[in-house]
């Protein structure tokens, strides 16, 4: 690595580091401000999470439904495609397989009823994707407007569903029948109940990566997505590589849908959309759409996440304020220019170094310069 | 002793990606004298000139005028002190009349509205003042680029500016406007001016100048008195060896046609014929130059040719096959390299790193797959290969591209598409702003190409140099038409191009007959 690129490497992951730093800073001086007990109340959220094996589990446990909408988003990303159907995506291929499983299908053995519902999770998301990225390639939809107001349509669909078709009118609120046995995910390691879908996440990630290091799509994908003008000077094709891209991404939602359904749930019950999508959204910002990252910041999400729950349980303190936190984290990981000031002199000075080292007196010469960079 | 009126001391630039464009440069303009500040590009004349025109805020350094330290905020700021800056690409609104345009920024006002009757009178008392041969009621979009020119230079006399900056003026213009414009020069001089004059033209240089200082890399080499200096002193000192203009090179053989136009049309959304009935071919084994005052069709018929975009009528063949309605892959896949214009757009992703700029055209390839996946270890062993033989300054293959300079960008560039395989190469300013060893590396290879391997090459280029060495024949382009043609480039003198460029001389159809 050259100097600056270096300084690039450092700068980014210190950014990073302080973005939550002071997050979490903030975080704890609020509760400080509101908290009675303040003393108890940071050490629960702080250390709150890590205080039995079942919270550790619940940390893992709710990073694999980030996970998989995380991926969405780094292939939304990738090619530059504000595409945030992941969204509804999300809650309405949790209720179409619930209706496979329930309806269609509710003998199958576990084996095959997981490989059938994770098919039709993604299919489904493929087919929704499709809507707002043909709109976007044909007509030039807008494509946040487009997807946002597809997500309204899929959560008022899905409470159709569940209300007029897989309602259970012998419970006391709403919800479809029970899902069948073979629909429902085993927990594992005992007392953390750790969700077999992490094995799935796990695989997805694998995948996902490989995808875009190391296959001739990812690669055209990056290409497409870095520089869009210089894709279509060099013939790459772009419409058909913006909407696979999507579709994938679209089905790695609906893959998520699926599996948090299968391994929460004894019955359909979601009547609002779950946020899923759009916390997503914010772990492959965190994760700078690299796929390889993602589980990371899925995992530093549900952290947060869970010392929120820890904390309302055990204190004074709402859960909502989590919200503000997250809101912080995100918004400093995302400006890029923040810190940038700093970042700069770290350059100049790295390039002024650079400078002393270099003889003047070497280019004053009349001889043939050597082949050097300028930088 | 004449008196100094301005000193720039010790002025170090760095850009935000860690490029030092100026390394503690000192610099002094004195009262009434044309001063010459030369060097390649991207040896940091502008950038210099961007500081004392408080466009660029440097690290260190001091400007002093009149003896008296400054600091210059902004460009307002810049004006008010009485520096003025002539652009390379004029800043002008061309609906607008020359008088509009000349007082914007000090519009003459009554009651409250723009006063256009004002406007006009000042403008020609400026025009006067300075014998500028202009109507101040044109519009400018009817007017020449040279008188364009004028309208520029007329804007910075009016706000006052004394010191007067220009940036390569003469770049874009004829050898008979550059005449007129160094006449007003001298005339602006004389009564009170000072001007700093950016070139890399030498023998311009030395006939207006009287003081030359010379940049390279980023540092100052020093001022020097032009009355002892030749051309081939400054010319060393600038880039530190004697440029070789020559190219070497043996006549062509020729072989089929590759590339066939036809009656070529293009009609532009604003219904500009931006291409007006273009034929001509390009065969095995040579290179055709297209010279041209930038903005005469060249942008459009590099678009049309590399499939970036259509065209309205006329056909064009590519090894016998009608590009009509062709993808750039497609085309790309029949026999096309293109380098570019715009390398930073069209060249290259910035972001991503050398290999895999270099493999974006033929990633597709057998040799580059294995079903779904690329071959890394294959592609990594022919990239290094490349790296090594285009001689691109870097770290790794997996440097990202814009942490390379200028040069080395272009030879990514060039290290893709003369290696992509294709017998025809199209080249569209391929060694504009990159340093003159990179610049005469590619056009080296655009001649050996075309030479040992019979590739056919278009080289669209604003450096009439460079044209007129490199190319075997030549056309010449004004306003979307082939205005003349030249069966050997190099025999053709840069004062009869320019009339052709310009338009005072058109070959009919018999005189170019065969030469297209």
């Amino acid at each position: 690595m050259n100097r600056t690129s270096k300084v690039e490497f450092t700068f980014e992951l210190i950014r990073i580091l302080v973005a939550v730093g002071i997050a979490y800073a903030i975080a704890l001086i609020t509760l400080f401000l509101v908290s009675d007990d303040p003393v108890f109340i940071i050490q629960q959220f702080v250390l709150g999470p890590f205080s039995s094996a079942r919270r550790i589990g619940s940390i893992i446990n709710q990073a694999v439904p980030f996970i998989f909408t995380g991926l969405c988003f780094c292939f939304m990303y990738a090619v530059n495609k504000f595409n945030l159907s992941g969204e509804g995506i999300f809650m309405f291929a949790g209720c179409v397989i619930s209706y496979v499983a329930i309806k269609m299908v509710p003998n199958l053995p576990l084996p095959v009823m997981l490989i059938l519902l994770l098919a039709v999770g993604a299919l489904t998301g493929i087919v929704i994707t499709m809507i707002p990225a043909w709109m976007d390639s044909k007509f030039g939809a807008n494509i946040v407007v487009s997807s946002l107001m597809l997500n309204s349509i899929l959560v008022f669909f899905t409470i159709y569903i569940v209300n007029y078709i897989l309602r259970d009118t012998s419970i006391g609120y709403i919800g479809s029948y029970p899902l069948p046995d073979g629909a429902k995910l085993p927990t594992m390691l005992g007392k953390f109940r750790i969700q077999t879908s992490l094995f799935l996440a796990i695989i997805a990630v694998a995948l996902v990566t490989i995808l875009f290091y190391k296959m001739v799509f990812g690669y055209k994908m990056r290409v497409v997505g870095s520089n869009p003008q210089f894709a279509r000077a060099c013939g790459i094709n772009m419409t058909g590589t913006i909407i696979a891209a999507q579709l994938i991404g679209g089905a790695l939602a609906g893959m998520g849908g699926a599996t948090e359904i299968m391994s929460n749930y004894d019955r359909f019950t979601w009547t609002a959309s779950t946020q899923h999508g759009f916390d997503g959204l914010m772990v492959a910002v965190l994760a700078r759409k690299n796929p390889l990252l993602v589980p990371i910041a899925a995992l530093l999400l549900a952290y947060i996440r869970i010392g929120a729950d820890v904390v309302n349980a055990r204190g004074d303190i709402p859960v909502e304020f989590i919200t503000v936190i997250q809101g912080i984290v995100i918004l400093m990981v995302a400006a890029d220019e923040f810190m940038g000031g700093i970042k700069k002199k770290m350059i100049y000075k790295a390039a002024a170094d650079e400078l002393s080292h270099e003889d003047k007196a070497k280019l004053t010469e009349g001889s043939v310069i050597e082949e050097k960079k300028e930088d | 002793m004449a008196q100094e009126i301005l000193r720039m001391e010790d002025i170090t630039k760095i850009y935000d990606n860690g490029f030092v464009a100026n390394k503690n440069v000192t610099f002094w303009l004195n009262e009434n004298e044309i001063l010459a500040l030369v060097g390649e590009n991207g040896a940091g004349k502008t950038t210099l000139m961007k500081v004392l025109f408080g466009l660029e805020t440097p690290q260190t350094g001091q400007v002093f005028m009149n003896g008296e330290p400054v600091k210059i905020l902004n460009t307002l700021d810049a004006i008010g002190k009485g520096i003025g800056m002539v652009h390379q690409h004029f800043m002008l609104i061309p609906s607008l009349t020359v008088a509009e345009n000349v007082v914007l920024g000090v519009e003459p006002m009554k009651n409250g509205i723009f006063d256009f009757q004002a406007a006009v009178s000042m403008t020609d008392e400026v025009a006067k003042k300075y014998n500028f041969n202009i109507d101040p009621l044109a519009k400018v979009s009817d007017l020449s680029v040279g008188q364009m020119q004028k309208v520029e230079i007329m804007k910075v006399l009016i706000k006052g500016a004394h010191i007067i900056i220009m940036d390569e003026p003469t770049a874009v213009l004829t050898p008979q406007e550059t005449e007129e414009l160094f006449e007003q020069l001298i005339l602006l001089r004389d009564s009170g001016h000072s001007i700093i004059f950016i070139s890399h033209k030498l023998e311009e240089v030395k006939r207006i100048c009287t003081r030359v200082t010379v940049l390279r890399h980023g540092y100052c080499l020093g001022s020097y008195e032009l009355a002892d200096m030749s051309e081939a002193d400054i010319s060393r000192l600038m880039v530190g060896r004697d440029v070789i203009l020559k190219i070497e090179k043996e006549a062509p053989t020729v072989g089929k046609n590759i590339v066939s136009i036809r009656n070529l049309v293009k009609i532009d959304s604003t219904g500009k014929r931006v291409l007006d009935d273009i034929s001509f071919d390009i065969h095995e084994g040579e290179v055709i130059g297209i010279a041209g005052v930038e903005g005469n069709g060249q942008s459009s018929l590099s678009d049309v040719l590399s499939g970036m975009d259509g065209f309205t009528s006329g056909t064009v063949t590519l090894n016998g096959q009608d590009i009509k309605g062709k993808t750039v892959h497609e085309i790309r896949e029949t026999g096309l390299a293109y380098i570019p214009e715009d390398r930073m757009v069209y060249g290259c992703a910035g972001d991503m790193s050398i290999r895999d700029n270099i493999i974006a055209d033929r990633y597709f390839r057998g040799e580059f797959k294995n079903g779904l996946f690329m071959k890394q270890k294959h592609i990594d062993e022919i990239v290094n290969q490349y790296i090594k033989d285009f001689e691109i300054a870097c770290d790794d293959l997996k440097e990202p591209v814009r942490m390379l300079s200028g040069g080395n960008i272009q030879k990514v560039v060039v290290a893709r598409e003369f290696t992509s395989g294709a017998n025809f190469i199209l080249a569209n300013q391929p060694t504009r702003g990159i340093d003159v060893g990179a610049a005469e590396m590619i056009r080296k290879t655009i001649v050996r190409k075309s030479r040992e391997e019979g590739t056919a090459t278009l080289l669209i280029s604003a450096d009439l140099n460079e044209v007129l060495e490199c190319s075997d024949r030549l056309l010449v382009m004004r306003k979307g038409k082939i205005v003349a043609a030249f069966p050997k480039a190099n025999e053709v003198s840069e004062d009869v191009l320019g009339e052709y460029m310009l338009g005072i001389r058109t070959m009919t159809a018999e005189e170019m007959e065969g030469l297209l």
